[in-house]
């Protein structure tokens, strides 16, 4: 996978495996179980407002979500921003879109780490099966592409 | 460590108390992150410096808090504000809470 920058832009050069894995991972989206991120590992508030409030957050996640996915589906519907080509594909990220993706590859490399248990500080070589390598693979590759991302807004991943 | 000075007191005079401002007299949040092992330690960093408008070096040191330590404390607001960088910190699906400051 390459990347250019030009003045307002960030273009991806994947090729055709880069391309196909992109967007089976992307299909996974969102992968964070809902409800599972709580405001507080206290109560910061009386319990009858705490339920409330953990509510709303719930509300404003899963909105963002939704927003997130329209925001996916949009840019690999757009052929000037995504288009295949001979040797793959050339996607194309204006600024605000860089943020969003971040979100949404996160998201899948979270959730599958949630669903193959949280396991602190990774998994087991031993305990890669027929069962937990599809969460492992959608962890490792969202990383994968999220690295990259990140090495172009100038990171040190 | 450094010295601290001593308050002169004369008789006679009265000493004025320092009020307090509004907001440190107001219950206080605490927004805190919390480590764990999936979240890169550069996408921790480029979180900080969105959420919160931090430049690079200060971001990068509370996401060194949160890999040694386990945990930063990243700011201290009222309930509202904490509940929306709680909300922006979740929505890049970054491990933070908010508690209240005892």
């Amino acid at each position: 996978m390459k990347i250019t920058r030009t003045a307002n832009k960030l273009v991806f050069h994947l090729g055709k495996r880069d391309k196909q894995f992109f967007l089976e991972v992307l299909k996974l989206y969102p992968r964070m179980p809902s409800a599972h991120q709580r405001l507080s590992k206290t109560a910061p508030v009386p319990d009858e407002k705490s339920n409330q409030h953990q509510q709303l957050l719930d509300e404003a996640l899963a909105e963002q979500r939704a927003e997130n996915k329209k925001l996916l589906d949009e840019l690999l519907a757009d052929s000037d921003r995504f288009k295949e080509t001979e040797t793959g594909a050339r996607l194309s990220l204006l600024a605000g879109d860089v943020e969003w993706l971040l979100q949404v590859l996160n998201d899948i490399r979270v959730g599958s780490w949630v669903r193959l248990g949280s396991p602190e500080p990774k998994l087991e070589f031993a305990e890669l099966n027929h069962l937990t390598a599809p969460d492992y693979w959608a962890m490792e590759l969202s990383g994968y592409f999220q690295v990259h991302l990140l090495r172009a807004l100038g990171g040190k991943s | 460590m450094s010295e601290t000075a001593t308050p002169e007191v004369h008789p006679g005079t009265i000493q004025e108390k320092k009020e307090e401002s509004e907001s440190s007299l107001e219950p206080g949040y605490l927004v805190i992150c919390w480590n764990d092992p999936v979240n890169y330690m550069d996408y921790v960093t480029h979180v900080f410096q969105t959420v919160f408008g931090w430049p690079r070096k200060k971001a990068e040191f509370h996401m060194l808090q949160v890999h040694e330590q386990g945990k930063s404390v990243l700011t201290r607001e009222s309930l509202e504000k904490a509940e929306h960088y709680v909300h922006q910190l979740q929505k890049y699906t970054l491990h933070a809470t908010m508690e209240r400051d005892e």
